[in-house]
């Protein structure tokens, strides 16, 4: 059993000690000497207060100290707690999808959970399982959303608070790709939260898992710029993932990006991708930027991404930031609609830069390949250092029930009682002369 | 043993004498004057004769001077008979284990006596205890002090009423000398004392009254009667102030009350006074109405 407000207790025991105290100090009817004359001492009451060698009214006492110590121990909110661990630990599983197998995540959740630990399961949501939680772990399932780590880890700093008690430390191990996408800008502010090391147990992604060589489908003329410019960049001939369509797309073309995880880009050579409108008037920018790639040429601009068209993600931007590619999900796979008008004349698609870029323009979707995978230097920031969150660091729950303080209550308040009887138990105070001499020493004359 | 007791005592009075208040009202031949007017060799006055007189009274020597007839009027002296009172109730065993008051007044009740009968007075003693009352009867032998002694080696105890043993003693004596602390029947001991006063009795009331009464220790902050041991008083420092002033108040107005009644009253503290002089105090009172003897 502990307390979790362990001061009433405190002050219940000093209170104690007081009452213990109090009755050393008796207040009693000293021994009488004779007096012939005593009949001219006026008739009054008298109390005498003395230190005495042992406890007066030891029941009485007894009574008083039990009651004052249930009444401290029920302020205190007393709960009972099992023995406790070395470590309890918290497991966060990423079933998003950019988890490559699911069994990866499985097995190593299960190697991790013990009895009495909590799981928390996270893809963009997060949820806790307090029992059979290794159970629960053997039945994951990948989702096919995105995973977050921020409110995984809200999740598990709550989930910690619980079992904060069972164990002397408590260690977060996250299993997860741990892609970049699943960092947002309050993760290291919320981990920072947590007084100790976190085990970061890295498992395959979902790009990671793809069969290489992926391979490139360009479905184009053979003096297509982009086909050039993927055969020079070694990317093989394969639609087994990614389909580039320089023409119009067909809506079989939308049913092999659905159907998989698969990417179908749209790039048409000169009319405009569907959900792109005319640019008024067309104009040229200097340079394009995908991802970490960026392309210095100047490109005429004719499209634009139709403000009222489906929600998407940029893929590429142009120099003045407006959305160069766009891509969404399509069922399992992804469509990218790429509205860059590349020369077919002049050394363009010599240069280096421009392969690089339609090597990103041409790669899976995050949404299917799972992103990019978080650096290292933000996982080395999760991870953390030092030892183990010890359970007194972890900060204990708003609020845990006490079903002890009724029981503890009720107890003390019958004691009070029963004090009242006891107390009326023993003989009344000798207050006047003449009357009963025979009354006994009355400890606690302070009340 | 008793003797050695009583020793210093008995030295201390040693010639001190114990003159009568008034003409004793006696024939016996003693220390005192009587108010009968005889024809001892101690001619007072001559007065002329009246039908009734004795003839061998009349002074034929003056008639034949004179040619008139008178006769010879003397001075008798008698005696007193003292009885002593004693109070040995329990009241008068204060302070508890010295008993101060109690062996003041039974030394004080035998210097009394030496003192009395030393002049030829006849000397009792009625003693009020638990026994109920013990009275030796006034005579003047020489082994009267001694009974007395052995009769004062009784302690005190118990609750008795002294009115009756005073009584006694007031029909057995001229001069009765009461020794007590007069917490006991104090109203009716003061009715019987007027009554035998009225009768021209010397009457002596002697309050025996211990330091420890008229300053209570401090230290005992919870007192009881010793007489009546049910009675408690806790004695505060507020009730120890009152306990004082009532008891001052009481000593006073039993002294009025008894000086009221034509009584000689005392108060005598154990210890405070050396004892020829409390004897001498006791003996020639200041203030008395008419000095004889």
């Amino acid at each position: 059993m502990t307390f979790l407000a362990p001061i009433f207790f405190y002050v219940a025991l000093g209170v104690a000690a007081g009452a213990v105290a109090l009755h050393f100090i008796v207040t009693r009817q000293p021994t009488s000497s004779p007096l012939p004359t005593v009949r001219f001492v006026p008739t009054s009451a008298v109390r005498v207060t003395t230190v005495a060698p042992i406890p007066e009214d030891r029941w009485l006492l007894l009574v008083r100290v039990l009651a004052v110590l249930l009444i401290g121990a029920a302020l205190a909110r007393p709960v009972l707690v099992p023995h406790r661990r070395p470590v309890a630990r918290v497991v966060l599983a990423d079933v998003s999808r950019a988890v490559g197998r699911i069994e990866t995540v499985r097995d190593s959740a299960r190697m991790l959970l013990g009895s009495g630990d909590v799981l928390v399961v996270f893809d963009s949501s997060a949820r806790v399982v307090r029992s059979g939680a290794s159970d629960s772990a053997a039945r994951l399932a990948r989702k096919e959303r995105s995973g977050r780590l921020s409110p995984a880890l809200i999740a598990a700093l709550r989930a910690a608070s619980t079992i904060r008690d069972d164990a002397d430390s408590i260690e977060l191990a996250i299993v997860s790709p741990i892609r970049a996408n699943e960092i947002d800008g309050a993760t290291q502010a919320i981990r920072a939260l947590w007084p100790g090391r976190i085990r970061v147990v890295r498992v395959a992604a979902a790009g990671d898992s793809l069969t290489p060589p992926a391979g490139v489908a360009v479905h184009a003329d053979a003096e297509d710029p982009i086909a050039l410019a993927s055969s020079i960049a070694g990317l093989p001939p394969s639609d087994s993932v990614v389909r580039v369509i320089r023409g119009e797309a067909t809506p079989a073309d939308s049913a092999w990006a659905m159907a998989g995880r698969r990417t179908l880009v749209r790039w048409p050579v000169t009319a405009a991708p569907p959900g792109w409108i005319a640019r008024m008037p067309t104009d040229t920018a200097g340079a394009v930027i995908a991802g970490e790639v960026a392309l210095v040429f100047p490109l005429e601009r004719r499209w634009r991404v139709d403000s009222t068209a489906r929600a998407t993600r940029v893929a590429a931007r142009w120099v003045d930031g407006a959305p160069a590619a766009v891509e969404r999900a399509a069922g399992s796979g992804c469509i990218r609609d790429v509205a860059i008008s590349v020369p077919t004349r002049g050394d363009l698609v010599l240069r280096p830069t421009f392969g690089q870029i339609v090597r990103a323009l041409v790669s899976p979707c995050a949404s299917v390949a799972g992103g990019l995978a978080a650096d290292s230097a933000s996982v080395a920031r999760l991870a953390g250092a030092g030892p183990l969150a010890a359970h007194d660091l972890v900060r204990p729950p708003a609020n845990v029930g006490a079903p002890l303080v009724p029981w503890l209550l009720a107890a003390a308040i019958v004691l009070v009682l029963l004090e009242l009887f006891v107390r009326r138990g023993s003989a009344p105070m000798w207050t006047d002369a003449g009357e009963d001499d025979a009354s006994p020493p009355r400890p606690g004359a302070v009340a | 043993m008793s003797l050695a007791r009583y020793a210093a005592v008995l030295d201390s009075v040693r010639g001190i004498g114990w003159p009568a208040l008034r003409r004793v009202r006696s024939a016996v031949p003693g220390p005192h004057l009587s108010r009968v007017r005889g024809t001892t060799a101690e001619v007072v006055e001559y007065r002329p004769y009246r039908q009734g007189d004795d003839p061998t009274k009349i002074d034929w020597k003056l008639v034949g001077r004179t040619d008139r007839v008178y006769i010879r009027v003397s001075q008798e002296r008698t005696i007193l008979p003292t009885m002593l009172v004693l109070d040995a109730s329990a009241s008068m065993a204060f302070p508890p284990v010295a008993h101060a008051k109690w062996d003041t007044a039974r030394q004080l009740a035998v210097a009394l006596a030496a003192v009395a009968r030393h002049r030829g007075d006849p000397v009792g003693l009625a003693l009020a205890g638990e026994q109920g009352s013990r009275v030796i009867a006034p005579r003047t032998r020489k082994t009267v002090l001694e009974e007395m002694m052995r009769l004062l080696e009784s302690a005190p105890e118990g609750e008795l009423a002294l009115a009756p043993t005073a009584a006694a003693a007031m029909r057995l004596g001229a001069r009765v000398v009461l020794i007590t602390d007069f917490l006991g029947d104090a109203d009716a001991l003061l009715a019987a004392g007027k009554t035998f006063a009225a009768s021209g009795g010397e009457l002596y009331a002697i309050h025996v009254v211990d330091r420890g009464e008229l300053d209570p220790d401090p230290k005992k902050l919870l007192l009881s009667d010793p007489e009546h041991p049910e009675i408690r008083r806790p004695m505060s420092p507020p009730a120890r102030t009152a306990y004082i002033r009532r008891f001052g108040d009481w000593r006073a107005a039993l002294a009025r009350d008894w000086r009221a009644i034509g009584a000689m009253y005392s108060t005598v503290v154990p210890g405070e006074e050396q004892w020829r002089q409390v004897i001498r105090r006791i003996t020639a009172p200041q203030g008395t109405a008419r000095r004889t003897g």
